[in-house]
């Protein structure tokens, strides 16, 4: 019974990891260009919800999914920004100097959180809310289920978006060969700055989802880039469902190994799987689906 | 932007003066004007200077972007204030030692992730400092936990006091000099030359000889020690050591002072720290916020002068005083590798399931040129790259010069004395001629200089010797080919393997590259040619050997390959005669 309800905590921070490198993963493919900010973009998305909250005149049981909407609105906004500000000035350069314009974007929002919200722990308000449920012998917290019922359904919906629309297609193409993709008429530019709205939206959803039960501070974001990091490096480079499965597997590992022993280990331990994988699997564990772009 | 870099790469900059200038100004201030809290500040951006030199060699010069530098630093710090806090040991015990722990930590790491792409290196790197952070909040009983070790010694140097103010600044400025004097002499000479050019192009530096992954590992190893040693000295300056040190923003500053400095120069580290270190004193109002102001910086520099603030003062003073004419060494013949042939036998190579190369056989006699023909995606291309080790091969065997090679990296290879061209030359974006060409002498001479006396011999006999001080970018494709040609030909190898040199050329361009070929032969190389002018190819080459669909379908004397079937049918695309 405790290793269903360790599991169960383990789907639902998996599910919000899932959200951030599915992000990152989609920069990745769209620009061939690392996004470090993602992690900040989160924390950013999760003190939004915590500002936003309370400008909401709603019982307080229920504003965490009334904000999902805003909170994916303004944060597509901001990743807008970013790719105007750090990337699309940067595009015929060396990929390491997006990599570092993106560094720089991450220390602004950072700090720039710290100034205006202080450094202290902030909760976002729960999605639907703060009960538990009992399934069978199962305490099952609302909001655990809320997350993975919510990060399920963003996934789904972009799957939808990428496969079997117009915008999806040109997307795709995009994110397969620039080059080509401009040369069939897709217009290039702005479906990088679509792909670094979604990135950012997805971002945003994640750092409200995990601004409740995880809390959020001003210098989240590196933890959460090196877990993206991590997933995606799992997963294979530039495979979305690998990044997807990537986040779950770390996220397990993540709870599994901080109730036997604790959340450093934890920590140190993903650290050294990743080494080991980096050595004896570069590719990841299911390949990798970049290769290098001449 | 691209011109105004490429100027500053063929003439060695200027602005040298103008920065000699700022530091005396900066000393007469230090040791006249400056009030106690003054100088503090000025010893901490001494710190910052030096971690950010280790900065620079890895990641200026080498281009692999290591997030563990903040990591090395905070090592140094916590080494440093352990042992002195708690043991009471001199700064002749502790500062060693916190330059040895970052070293200890970085090569495992190092040599896990050194050969794979630069991404990853950032992950490994970030990973090392978030596990260090981690750590030292939560084992309390050896670091003190999240509060850390307070009443950390100034420094004792063997039972001599060093007193906070200006003593301590003398200290920490000395050693930005020497440390600062190390890495310009390792970034002008042979090891910052090889850095970069791996940093330009890790695949085609390889196959230039230069060990990629040892040359990483040295660049991270010399990291690590400027960082532990900066990060000793932070601690002898504030006191304190506490998880501060491994936070964050110790590698955003570090990044910052490198970049907003300039990339890849000591002179832009110093500079950057002094300017960087002052800059939360301007902004006071700020208060922590400060680091939005290091982010701002670090996003406008690498938008509008990626070259830094040095790259500034260098095209300012170029502008004002003209520039320096580059002193070129004289020319000298390099030594020539002792004749030896290559021998294949079944090389194999299938790319998911297509076989790309399928049981192909060759042997490169001393002396002779072999053609190499095809139609387009016959697997002439990666035939040359299994043989430089570019690609691993799946089946068979190579022997060169008598030993067996088989599946060797391009850089063993190299050495062993087999050298490429590239279809596409690949130069170096913003380098100059002659530097492009003496990067392929870097793993075989014994110091920068030799390699630009043997680089101009290559040019000279290449004929465009008077391109030596130009830069690359720019070129017309016909020199650019020379040049790339000369990189190939200044290693004397004993098997050159040349991909297409003759694409573009005009009929007289072609005559002077087979008088070259020829020349090459009678000194003793092996040369395999791949071709597609057969006007060309034919009278150059004793034996010819075609492919289709990566399988060898002729092989025999150059006069018989027009008259045969089955080359006919697959350039042309009839059926093969039975």
């Amino acid at each position: 019974m405790a290793a269903l309800q360790l599991l169960l905590n383990g789907v639902a921070l998996g599910a919000a990891y899932a959200l951030v490198a599915l992000g990152f993963v989609l920069v990745l493919n769209a620009t061939s260009a690392v996004n470090f900010a993602q992690g900040d973009l989160v924390m950013a998305g999760g003190l939004l919800a915590v500002a936003l909250a309370p400008l909401i005149p709603l019982p307080d049981a229920l504003p965490g999914i009334v904000l999902l909407p805003l909170v994916l609105v303004l944060m597509a906004g901001l990743g807008l920004l970013l790719a105007l500000a750090a990337y699309l000035p940067l595009r015929r350069r060396p990929p390491v100097s997006v990599f570092i314009s993106t560094i720089a974007v991450g220390i602004i929002l950072q700090n720039g959180a710290a100034i205006l919200f202080g450094p202290e722990p902030r909760a976002a308000p729960p999605l639907i809310g703060d009960g538990t449920l009992r399934l069978g012998g199962l305490a099952v917290p609302e909001q655990s289920l809320a997350i993975v019922a919510v990060a399920a359904l963003l996934i789904g919906a972009q799957q939808w978006l990428f496969a079997r629309t117009q915008l999806g297609r040109r997307l795709r193409a995009t994110a397969q060969d620039p080059e080509m993709a401009r040369a069939c008429g897709v217009p290039v530019t702005a479906m990088i700055l679509v792909t670094f709205a979604i990135a950012a939206a997805c971002a945003g959803a994640a750092g409200l989802l995990l601004a409740n039960r995880y809390f959020v501070t001003p210098t989240a974001g590196g933890d959460l880039i090196l877990k993206a990091y991590i997933a995606v490096t799992v997963g294979g480079w530039g495979s979305v469902p690998g990044a997807v499965v990537g986040a779950l597997l770390i996220a397990l590992f993540e709870v599994g190994v901080s109730s036997i022993l604790s959340y450093p280990a934890a920590l140190g331990a993903l650290y050294l799987t990743l080494l080991a994988i980096l050595v004896l699997r570069p590719q990841g564990l299911f390949g990798e689906a970049v290769r290098r772009r001449g | 932007m691209a011109e105004r870099r490429s100027d500053a790469a063929a003439s060695p900059p200027r602005g040298g003066g103008v920065l000699a200038g700022g530091a005396l100004a900066l000393l007469a201030y230090a040791l006249l004007y400056a009030s106690p809290y003054g100088l503090r500040v000025l010893t901490v951006a001494g710190v910052y200077a030096l971690a950010a030199f280790g900065f620079q060699i890895v990641f200026g010069l080498g281009g692999a972007l290591s997030l563990a530098q903040g990591a090395f630093f905070g090592v140094g710090a916590y080494v440093t204030g352990i042992l002195g806090s708690r043991y009471g040991l001199g700064f002749e015990a502790t500062f060693p030692l916190s330059l040895l722990a970052p070293l200890l930590l970085a090569l495992p790491v190092g040599l896990a992730v050194l050969r794979l792409a630069s991404h990853y290196f950032a992950l490994a790197t970030l990973g090392i400092a978030q596990v260090l952070h981690l750590l030292a909040v939560n084992l309390p009983d050896l670091t003190g936990g999240a509060n850390g070790l307070a009443g950390v010694p100034g420094v004792v140097l063997f039972g001599h006091a060093v007193a906070r103010g200006l003593p301590m600044a003398v200290l920490v400025w000395g050693l930005v000099a020497l440390g600062g004097l190390v890495g310009w002499l390792l970034a002008r000479g042979r090891f910052g030359r090889s850095l970069t050019a791996l940093r330009d192009d890790p695949l085609a530096a390889g196959t230039l000889g230069l060990d990629v992954g040892r040359l990483r590992l040295a660049a991270f190893a010399a990291s690590a020690l400027f960082g532990g040693a900066a990060g000793a000295l932070a601690v002898h300056t504030q006191r304190v050591v506490s998880p501060e040190v491994l936070e964050f923003p110790v590698m955003v500053s570090i990044l910052t002072i490198a970049i907003v400095g300039g990339r890849g120069r000591m002179a832009g580290a110093m500079l950057g720290a002094v300017l960087l270190l002052h800059l939360p004193e301007w902004f006071r109002f700020l208060e922590r916020g400060y680091l939005v102001v290091y982010g701002g910086a670090l996003l406008l520099t690498v938008l509008v002068a990626p070259d830094g603030l040095t790259g500034l003062i260098d095209r300012a003073a170029g502008r004002l005083w003209g520039r320096r004419p580059h002193r070129l060494p004289a020319a000298s013949a390099p030594p020539r590798f002792p004749a030896g042939g290559l021998a294949v036998e079944g090389l194999g190579k299938s790319f998911g399931g297509v076989h790309a190369v399928d049981g192909v056989s060759l042997e490169l006699t001393p002396g002779t040129i072999t053609g190499l023909i095809g139609p387009n995606g016959s697997g002439k291309s990666t035939v040359i790259n299994l043989l430089s080790g570019l690609e691993r091969p799946d089946a068979g065997h190579v022997v060169l010069a008598g030993r067996a090679v088989t599946g060797a990296r391009a850089d063993r290879l190299a050495r062993a004395g087999l050298a490429r061209s590239f279809q596409a030359a690949a130069l170096p974006e913003g380098a100059g001629v002659l530097e492009a060409v003496a990067a392929a002498r870097l793993a075989f001479d014994a110091d920068a200089r030799q390699a630009e006396a043997h680089a101009r011999w290559a040019l000279d006999r290449l004929g465009v010797g008077d391109l030596a001080a130009q830069s690359c970018d720019g070129l017309p494709a016909a020199l650019r080919r020379r040049v790339e040609l000369a990189r190939a030909v200044v290693r004397r190898p004993a098997v050159l393997l040349l991909d297409e040199p003759a694409a573009g050329l005009t009929d007289g361009e072609k005559a002077e590259l087979s008088t070259l070929l020829r020349g090459l032969t009678g000194e003793g190389t092996a040369i395999l040619l791949v071709e597609h002018d057969m006007g060309f190819l034919l009278p150059l080459a004793g034996r010819v050997l075609c492919l289709d669909r990566g399988r060898v379908i002729y092989d025999g004397p150059a006069a018989g390959v027009r008259q045969d079937g089955a080359v006919a049918a697959a350039y042309l695309g009839t059926a093969v005669p039975a």
